[in-house]
């Protein structure tokens, strides 16, 4: 699904404004993956792809 | 232990369909038949783990778990029956593994894994296999592979979904540069649970243990494959070293 966000968001803004819970969390942004220290200094641009996944820890 | 060098006649048989592979073959064999490996948790993901590398002809199981087999198991925990309710998970499947193939030595620990005992447990393992249901258990199973330098393929489930990843000490990072250990999230003491999922993942974690006891490269180290069983999808997300990560930290090489 596409989403419009503010200008310079970042994922930081991204995972609080969908509020994502999941303290973890896992983030990929563009097809890779993003250290959590970094969710708040990673900003998307138009047509960035990010995906949430919720890990699972079952077994 | 008899350390034969080469397949009997029985062994040429029972693995007859894998050793027509090339990359297995009887040279293949005798290596999954030196091989130990350590494998934590009999239920959902360790039925069908255990289950798999014990078919195959890995020859030493050493396998952990503190439960008891508890009727709510039983709707995936395809390793246990119901005739084995109450009775503690590693004894009623060390009885089925050796069933299935008496060559298999399978040592049990009815223990919890922690710090204290982790190094003991995987003494002399060259492989962890997940099969845990909480995180906590995850990081220690992370430390003992940092420590031993050797590989840990986790796997977790949760309803339909699942995923799996190597750690490879000295060649990826670790499973806390994915999952920090000061990110916690609070443990569930149920987590949904679907048979199918248990055993995709699983079986991926096993062709994976097979793979690297084999000697060939490792095809879930630096990427997290993730299940969705709703939408019947994988995706595969790269993951990296993370340099500053507090347990395997170090500069990328060059």
């Amino acid at each position: 699904m596409t989403e419009e966000v503010p200008e310079g968001a970042t994922l930081a803004f991204l995972i609080e404004h969908f509020q994502e819970k999941d303290r973890a969390l896992i983030v990929e942004h563009n097809g890779r993956f993003v250290f959590p220290k970094q969710y708040s200094t990673t900003t998307v641009s138009p047509n960035d792809r990010v995906e949430f996944i919720n890990p699972d820890f079952g077994g | 232990m008899n350390v034969s060098t080469l397949l009997t006649e029985e062994q040429k048989r029972r693995y007859r369909r894998q050793l027509m592979l090339p990359e297995i073959g009887e040279e293949g064999q005798q290596k999954l038949g030196r091989a130990k490996v350590l494998l934590v948790g009999l239920g959902g993901l360790g039925s069908i783990s255990s289950y798999y590398l014990a078919a195959a002809g890995v020859g030493h199981l050493r396998i952990v778990d503190r439960d008891a087999v508890g009727l709510e198991n039983l709707n995936r925990q395809l390793l246990h029956s119901t005739d084995d309710l109450g009775r503690p998970k590693v004894e009623s499947a060390s009885e089925k593994l050796l069933r299935l193939n008496p060559l298999c030595h399978v040592e049990t620990a009815i223990v919890d894994i922690g710090d204290k005992n982790a190094s003991g447990l995987a003494k002399d393992c060259s492989l962890i296999i997940d099969a845990t249901d909480n995180l906590a258990t995850r990081h220690v199973l992370n430390r003992v592979s940092l420590q031993k330098q050797i590989p840990f393929i986790y796997g977790g489930i949760n309803g339909w979904n699942g995923m799996a990843a190597t750690f490879i000490p000295g060649k990826t990072g670790c499973f806390a540069c994915l999952f920090p250990p000061e990110r916690t999230r609070p443990n569930e003491t149920e987590f949904p649970a679907l048979g199918p999922t248990a055993g995709a993942i699983a079986s991926i974690q096993s062709m994976e243990a097979l793979r690297i006891l084999l000697g060939l490269p490792s095809r879930l180290a630096g990427r997290l494959l993730t299940f969705r069983g709703l939408e019947m999808r994988f995706r595969s997300t790269p993951i990296e070293q993370d340099p500053e990560c507090s347990l395997c930290g170090r500069p990328q090489e060059g």
